[in-house]
């Protein structure tokens, strides 16, 4: 029992990890009807620029709970910063261009960045230091957590529970959705589409930074092109849950990262990624638009 | 043969494209992972053999002929590696040292033996000699010797009750697991487990957990540093009390920067490491590196390559001559206990090095390595 709940617990862990990074697909999407597939490689820019701010900053010093906020947010809003950029210089020009140009434009944006990771740091392995959060663990009957793993399953769910109210409950929230449905009838009803577009960069990216420096603190090792597995792993949690849809990205992410823990726990460990992705595949053959996704009419 | 012909015209037009002085010089090459993951291990080897060819140029060279160094960058990729054996080729080097990793080995070796071009390397594969190259010899012991010492410390030194085995899905790493639990199986051991990562995919939570309810003895990892420092993270998070022992590929500064704290009680089954290498050459150039680089050899590794090095330079010297039929002959059959920074050693037909002791070390608090064991 206690080994099937700490699988469970792995899976969960990295499954967070992934509904974070898969916000930010599903986010760009719902509203632009485009798949930015440089989030990837963003979110991994955000682990560079973490573990950078801390060498550069805080290095020498102990690493107090203060500093550790103080490099999640400054991370944060550099990626938000580079997020709204991206936007500006990849997309916007192409907003009514055909969607294959936009596509092909994220696709390059995304080997820019990671070419651009590569220019700055260097091709080689960069280590995050191991004393960033505590080592503290806590055994509970046999399972075992650690503080980073509880940091990132509460960190998550609190960002991703205020994600939902934002959407749903507030001024902006309603603009967003607004706009996800008719970008045109917004505009009539005096939705600044521009901004309500930079803002959905602004958090999806923030969301990814917050994903990206969990995912260099808990594995330590970062390379320039993992970008490209977690985006992977991330967009594919996006069309599970539903492209467009929040709460889908979550429950994506999550189910991706439990799938993927126990049958690599229970079947095979060699096959658990081609059996996870066997079983996501049955499940689109059942339900095309994921698990959240609605059927949409088409406008005719 | 057209093929031939052309692959000569082209060589003869880049050696001489490439130097004025062609005749007055000759080259060697290295391919090796000088980025990459495996990055500081090829940049090691790569330093290495430009520190001792500096130091042969100062002499006067080979047979009076000053060495050139061409470096080809491999990525440890069998794709990359198949590139720089032409390269290197083309280049019109007479001798190539490296690569790192036994899969980038393997993949050029076909080029350089096609192209009579001599070839060494630390690659530890049994495979790199089962094709009988006459152009390549192993600087390094085989995994089969390395397997058995292993398989041997965990059964009679241990007294291991189960063992778990995990390897990536390499040829060198899968070769070297095989040959522990082969060898573990063989003096009558009780192998628990024998599972593979995807190197690189960083999350091992997976497979750990199931260990875990296997309650091993130990987990030994065949693969390299990369992956093996956060095994041995994931292993101490999970609670696993198990001994963890990794193969020689982990014994590489990063294994410890990754593993932080808990790379203290890892054990490492490796040949000596560099600053305990009792021999003369090695205090002359270990020394000579630092000084030059401001930094160790990142590892056993770039200092077996530059024995392998060494003993091509001493071929050329002891016939007489740059043809390489030669010197791979005069090195197989007439070397005798070549003088190596890593201790004597010779070259048996196959081109197997005979003469290597290994070790297993215990990772101190502070980093430093304990011998632990040596036969």
């Amino acid at each position: 029992m206690d080994i099937f709940l700490q699988q469970l617990i792995n899976g969960l862990t990295i499954g967070s990890l992934y509904a974070l990074v898969a916000l930010g697909y599903t986010m760009v999407y719902g509203v632009m009807k485009l798949i930015n597939f440089a989030h990837g490689d963003l979110v991994a820019f955000s682990a560079y620029v973490g573990l950078t701010i801390f060498t550069q900053f805080f290095g020498a010093s102990a690493v107090s709970f203060v500093n550790v906020i103080i490099i999640f947010l400054l991370t944060a809003i550099i990626i938000a910063f580079v997020g709204v950029l991206l936007e500006r210089l990849a997309y916007r020009p192409l907003r009514t261009a055909p969607r294959l140009s936009a596509v092909v434009s994220a696709l390059g944006a995304a080997l820019v960045i990671q070419n651009g990771i590569m220019l700055i740091w260097g091709p080689n392995m960069q280590i995050f230091p191991s004393d960033i959060l505590p080592s503290t663990t806590w055994n509970i009957s046999g399972v075992i957590m650690t503080f980073t793993q509880v940091c990132i399953l509460v960190l998550s769910a609190v960002l991703m529970i205020a994600l939902y109210f934002f959407i749903n409950k507030t001024k902006i929230g309603t603009a967003i959705r607004a706009t996800a449905i008719d970008q045109d009838a917004a505009k009539l009803m005096g939705i600044n589409v521009n901004r309500i577009i930079m803002i959905i960069f602004v958090v999806g990216s923030m969301l990814g930074a917050i994903g990206g420096l969990f995912i260099g603190i808990y594995y330590r090792s970062l390379t320039f092109d993992m970008g490209w597995v977690y985006g992977l792993n991330a967009f594919i949690a996006a069309i599970i849950g539903g492209i467009g849809s929040i709460p889908g990205a979550m429950i994506g992410g999550l189910l991706l990262g439990l799938f993927n823990a126990l049958i690599a726990g229970y079947i095979s460990t060699q096959w658990a990624e081609t059996l996870t992705f066997v079983l996501l595949i049955i499940i689109l053959i059942v339900r095309p638009t994921g698990i959240l996704g609605e059927k949409t009419a088409e406008k005719v | 043969m057209k093929l031939i012909k052309l692959a000569s015209a082209f060589a003869l037009s880049a050696a001489v494209a490439t130097s004025v002085f062609a005749a007055d010089t000759v080259k060697i090459g290295v391919q090796a992972p000088i980025t990459g993951k495996y990055a500081n291990e090829g940049q090691g080897i790569d330093n290495f053999v430009r520190l001792i060819v500096d130091e042969k140029n100062k002499e006067g060279g080979l047979l009076g002929k000053k060495i050139e160094v061409v470096t080809c960058d491999d990525e440890a990729k069998a794709q990359k590696a198949a590139v720089c054996a032409k390269k290197l080729a083309n280049a019109g080097v007479f001798a190539v040292i490296g690569s790192y990793t036994s899969g980038a080995t393997e993949a050029a070796q076909t080029t350089y033996y096609r192209n009579k071009i001599l070839q060494t390397s630390d690659g530890t594969s049994d495979s790199l000699i089962k094709r009988k190259y006459w152009t390549f010899f192993r600087n390094s012991f085989p995994n089969s010797a390395q397997g058995e010492f292993t398989a041997d410390y965990f059964v009679n030194q241990k007294k291991y009750k189960r063992i778990a085995i995990l390897s990536d899905y390499s040829s060198y790493a899968d070769g070297l697991a095989n040959s522990v639990e082969d060898s573990v199986k063989k003096l009558g051991g009780n192998v628990a487990f024998r599972g593979k990562i995807k190197s690189g995919t960083q999350n091992f939570t997976a497979i750990l957990t199931k260990i875990k309810a296997l309650n091993p003895d130990v987990i030994y990892y065949s693969g390299y540093y990369t992956d093996g420092g956060l095994l041995r993270v994931q292993q101490q998070q999970l609670g696993i009390k198990a001994d963890f022992v990794g193969g020689d590929s982990n014994d590489n500064p990063d294994f410890l920067k990754l593993a932080g704290d808990a790379a203290e009680g890892v054990y490492l089954v490796n040949v000596p490491t560099p600053d305990i290498l009792p021999y003369e050459a090695a205090k002359k150039y270990l020394t000579a590196y630092e000084a030059r680089f401001n930094m160790k050899p990142p590892s056993i590794w770039a200092v077996v390559n530059a024995d392998g090095l060494r003993a091509v330079m001493e071929g050329v010297e002891k016939t007489n001559s740059f043809d390489t039929k030669k010197i791979s002959e005069y090195i197989r059959n007439d070397m005798k206990d070549f003088p190596g920074i890593t201790g004597p050693f010779n070259i048996r037909e196959d081109g197997e090095r005979v003469g290597a002791s290994l070790m297993v070390y215990q990772i101190q608090e502070d980093g430093s390595y304990k011998v632990s064991f040596n036969k």
